[in-house]
């Protein structure tokens, strides 16, 4: 008598994906589909260096010094501004004038090249004349070009000690490996999020320095969720002389589900201030921390599956250690029983199978004496703590 | 074990509920950023390429809050971040007006007294003060019908003495004050003369008619042109303007008032860091030394004489150290020639003497600054940033939830309850900050709270995981929580850490909005440690014992008793 049963049945509590999704029996062979991930990134990493070569970022006042003013749209006209703005003495054909419409209320965006301060105040008190407003529905923002400089001159300084810190702090918590991948897909992320700025020409501000910045740690918080699964699991399987790749896909199925809630839950608020805040109710402050942070969880979590855990695998994979290990990746039914293994459920199922198939010596015996089961449907004896 | 879950859960709860009872009950709350609520701010930069100190810059930090604060605008905000100052004036749309009200010079003058009053005078209405008129500095002629002089030395009690050491009793002052034979040096006098001649000789006449008719105060100074008086008057809302070249009525830093003539002299007469409080004499005083030269010295020595000869230009014998439109000190002048030192005793009081020897260094090393960046932001924009991030973070909240209860269902009620902790503890601590600490909640400050969320939900779904996993390897639900707790928190001490190092970094190595934002990350990490440890902890390994967690599926999971029942059924 044959094999029957299909792979699914065979140990998998439950039918559906969605289920199995739920209960943490996902067997998804990440390292396999590694080359998508990395395929998509490489994508996307080019066209950015393509982008930033060929137009660059849309800079913001804050970062190339100059005056804006925001004016109620209402009762002004593009061409009305410019005049005021010749009648002042400025030159009305370098202003940017742009209009900005937020839920019902239109607002003119001017902005002009450095002024003094009693220019600035008489354009204000004309523009209020000009759109029939008062001065005090008038924001203006004016900025020089070397405070601009030093903004980012402090972004950048302060972004390079927190990688040097958060590197040590990986290399001292986990490894060093493990600090180059999360190091790299947190750059990987930055390199990607500036790109659709650049893609789009969305203009940076300061606020997008911040939500840069944000995406840099939920990054690193993410990828170091699924690091810790990795530690713990490297420590579980240190007796069965399993490859790497082997341990990561395990970890990443168990923690896949985590990654997505937490993904979601993160994304949700964000979403929230897009759509409501800046959207519906046209914020437009809202717009340019809301827009930035979208973006930065997502590939935040995108990368800490996609792009830090086949680095870790690749940096490690190199180790003497592991080079020695080597083999063929275990998927499919092997690969769950290596994510369930241990847990008595599992093994129950396995007993209840074999009950079932009992009368068929043949499959009892030779193949399944050197599944990977049988190595693994127990926790191997703890080892000592090795000094962190 | 239980006894402590329960101490540790009714702990937080009451500790919540006790801090939102005190923010309430003394009315704190949350103040907003110019970006949430109108306004205008500054930030300000020494002019580049030119030297400053760390101590100069603090000065124009404390000056430019005496101006806003004698302005009158409502929780204003100064902050220093290395060297740039950064002024936030809530609900001022006048954009000159805060860019005037910012500008200080951190120069120090010298100007001599004319004459002074008194704010505290029996009968206000009629005490006229009437400064000297005469050459000869001695006479001091009284002006209008009653007659009450109020020369500065009983109450401020400065007086400048050179020359001869005090006595006995100081603790040796002798080596810092290295006074001069008396007059007889021709020399210095004469550089000090052509200082003074440039300058418009004044010399006040008394009896034109008091004319302070915008003042409010009472007090009236005369004996000025009428133009002066008229300057003085126009900033009675606040800190005058100092113009170094004409006369004008200062306030003294007591509350009183003093007419001093054009400026002889700057700070820069003073070697750099010289300044130093000493108790002089039995009491505290300031020693300073005089740069030599006629830089220094010869400055100095010119308006000395000008003041202890008492001439036209400085008949009350005082001389005036202005900072910025208020007179820090005006001492009266007891030698005509100094040498190296000067040393200005009086009723100091021991920070008296460090704030006046602040100034005098500061002076030595006056600091331009110039506004870098000035952001107008009107009021209804900010209302309307505020309302919809308020809306979209509520509606942001509400789906998490729903979206939490969907996918854990009724233990999610760990998670709302956790979240009611960590937003009460949130609110209150921003607002004890705002109270005592003059911190304000900035657009990137909600957006950094906003974000918090994430993190914080992140705590419940890394630990409710790891109980699933737990149960589903047939752990009993208590058993399942406990070791599913250790995991957990582990897992998130490491994965905040980051968090943390980044909040930290950002918080020190930045300016303005990224500060704040840096902040509020920090703080809502801070804030969902400890409530993981002493909320989240206790609830769920208490609901774990109770019946609210043996259902049949909790959190939709199979628990080992239906898998057995289950396999015993099968086989």
């Amino acid at each position: 008598m044959t094999e029957v049963l299909t792979p699914e049945t065979q140990v998998s509590l439950h039918r559906t994906a969605r289920a199995r999704l739920y209960h943490g029996e996902t067997r998804v062979d990440f390292m396999g589909r590694k080359w998508w991930g990395i395929g998509i990134s490489a994508a996307l990493i080019v066209a950015t260096i393509v982008s930033l070569l060929a137009q660059g970022l849309n800079l913001g006042l804050d970062f190339n010094g100059g005056v804006q003013w925001e004016v109620p749209a209402a009762n002004i006209t593009d061409a009305q501004a410019r005049e005021v703005l010749s009648a002042n003495g400025l030159n009305a054909d370098e202003a940017k004038i742009v209009t900005v419409s937020a839920s019902g209320v239109e607002r003119l965006r001017i902005q002009a090249a450095e002024q003094p301060a009693d220019v600035r105040q008489k354009v204000s008190a004309a523009l209020a004349t000009a759109a029939k407003v008062d001065i005090e529905d008038i924001s203006s923002n004016s900025v020089t070009a070397s405070w601009g400089e030093e903004i980012t001159d402090k972004a950048v300084r302060a972004l390079v000690i927190f990688v040097i810190l958060v590197a040590l702090f990986i290399a001292w918590r986990f490894e060093w490996a493990m600090a180059l991948s999360a190091i790299a897909a947190m750059l990987h992320d930055v390199l990607i999020s500036v790109g659709i700025y650049s893609i789009l020409q969305l203009e940076v501000t300061p606020a997008t320095v911040i939500a840069f910045l944000t995406i840099l740690g939920f990054s690193l918080y993410d990828t170091i969720v699924v690091f810790d699964k990795v530690d713990e699991n490297t420590a579980r399987f240190a007796g069965s002389r399993l490859p790497y790749d082997d341990v990561i896909n395990v970890s990443m199925n168990q923690v896949v589900m985590r990654s997505l809630n937490t993904s979601l839950a993160a994304v949700l608020p964000v979403l929230s201030l897009l759509v409501v805040g800046a959207g519906l109710l046209g914020a437009i402050s809202l717009r340019e921390f809301a827009l930035a942070l979208f973006v930065g969880l997502v590939t935040g979590s995108y990368s800490s599956i996609f792009i830090a855990s086949p680095l870790l695998a690749a940096v490690k994979g190199q180790t003497p250690k592991y080079k020695a290990m080597r083999g063929p990746r275990a998927v499919g039914v092997d690969l769950e029983r290596l994510v369930m293994g241990g847990s008595p459920a599992a093994r129950r199922e396995a007993q209840r199978l074999r009950s079932a198939r009992a009368g068929d010596a043949a499959a009892v015996g030779g193949a399944s004496a050197n599944a990977p089961e049988a190595l693994l449907t127990h926790a191997p004896r703890p080892r000592k703590k090795k000094r962190r | 074990m239980q006894r402590k879950l329960v101490y540790s859960l009714s702990g937080i709860l009451l500790l919540a509920v006790s801090l939102m009872a005190i923010t309430l009950g003394a009315g704190f709350y949350p103040a907003l950023g110019l970006d949430l609520r109108g306004g205008i701010s500054v930030t300000l930069r020494p002019v580049t390429g030119q030297a400053f100190d760390e101590s100069s810059l603090d000065l124009a930090v404390e000056r430019i809050r005496e101006r806003v604060d004698s302005f009158g605008v409502g929780e204003p905000e100064i902050l220093r971040q290395e060297d740039a100052i950064v002024v936030n004036l809530p609900g001022v749309n006048d954009q000159q007006q805060a860019i005037d009200l910012v500008n200080v010079t951190g120069k120090v003058y010298l100007r001599p007294v004319i004459g002074c009053a008194n704010p505290v005078t029996t009968d206000p209405v009629t005490s006229i003060v009437g400064t000297a008129t005469t050459t000869g500095g001695t006479a001091t002629t009284a002006v209008g019908n009653t007659t009450v002089i109020n020369l500065p030395t009983a109450t401020t009690g400065v007086s400048a003495t050179s020359g001869s050491t005090p006595t006995s009793g100081a603790p040796g002052p002798a080596r810092r004050i290295n006074s001069v034979p008396p007059t007889t040096d021709p020399a210095s006098t004469i550089t000090s003369g052509t200082t003074l001649a440039t300058l418009p000789a004044t010399p006040p006449t008394g009896g034109t008619a008091p004319t302070d008719t915008a003042s409010s105060d009472t007090t009236v100074v005369t004996g000025a042109t009428s133009t002066t008086v008229a300057s003085g008057a126009t900033t009675t809302t606040g800190l005058p303007f100092s113009d170094p070249a004409a006369t004008q009525v200062l306030p003294t830093r007591d509350g009183g008032r003093c007419q001093v003539g054009p400026s002889g002299g700057t700070g820069e007469v003073f070697v750099r860091d010289s300044a130093a409080p000493r108790i002089i004499g039995g009491g505290w005083g300031v020693t300073v030394d005089l740069k030599t030269g006629g830089s220094g010295e010869g400055v100095w020595n010119a308006l000395a004489k000008e003041c202890f000869n008492g001439t036209a230009t400085c008949p009350s014998k005082q001389l005036a150290i202005e900072l910025d439109g208020q007179i820090q000190s005006a001492p009266t002048v007891n030698a005509e020639n100094f040498t190296g030192s000067v040393q200005i005793t009086g009723n100091f009081t021991k920070n008296e003497a460090t704030k006046l020897a602040q100034v005098m260094n500061s002076g030595a090393l006056p600091i331009s600054l110039q506004a870098e960046a000035v952001q107008t932001v009107s009021a209804t924009l900010g209302k309307d940033s505020l309302r919809a991030a308020l809306i979209a973070g509520a509606i942001g909240v509400a789906l998490v939830l729903a979206f939490m209860f969907a996918y854990y269902r009724r233990v999610a009620v760990v998670v709302l309850l956790g979240l009611c902790v960590s937003g009460t503890l949130v609110y209150c601590i921003t607002s004890f900050i705002s109270r005592f600490y003059n911190g304000v909640l900035s657009l990137a400050g909600v957006a950094g709270l906003i974000v918090s969320i994430g993190v914080t939900i992140d705590s419940y779904v890394v630990f409710f995981e790891r109980l699933k996993d737990e149960i589903h390897a047939g752990r009993s639900i208590r058993n399942s929580a406990q070791r599913g707790f250790k995991a957990a928190f582990h897992t998130i001490l490491v994965a905040d850490s980051v968090s943390l190092i980044g909040a930290a970094v950002l918080w020190y190595l930045s300016v303005g909005a990224v500060r704040g934002f840096a902040f509020y990350l920090g703080l809502s990490t801070l804030i969902d440690v400890f409530v993981a440890y002493f909320f989240t902890r206790p609830a769920v390994l208490l609901l774990a014992r109770s019946k609210f967690m043996s259902g049949k599926k909790i959190m939709g999971i199979k628990t080992s008793a239906d898998a057995n029942q289950a396999l015993g059924a099968s086989s």
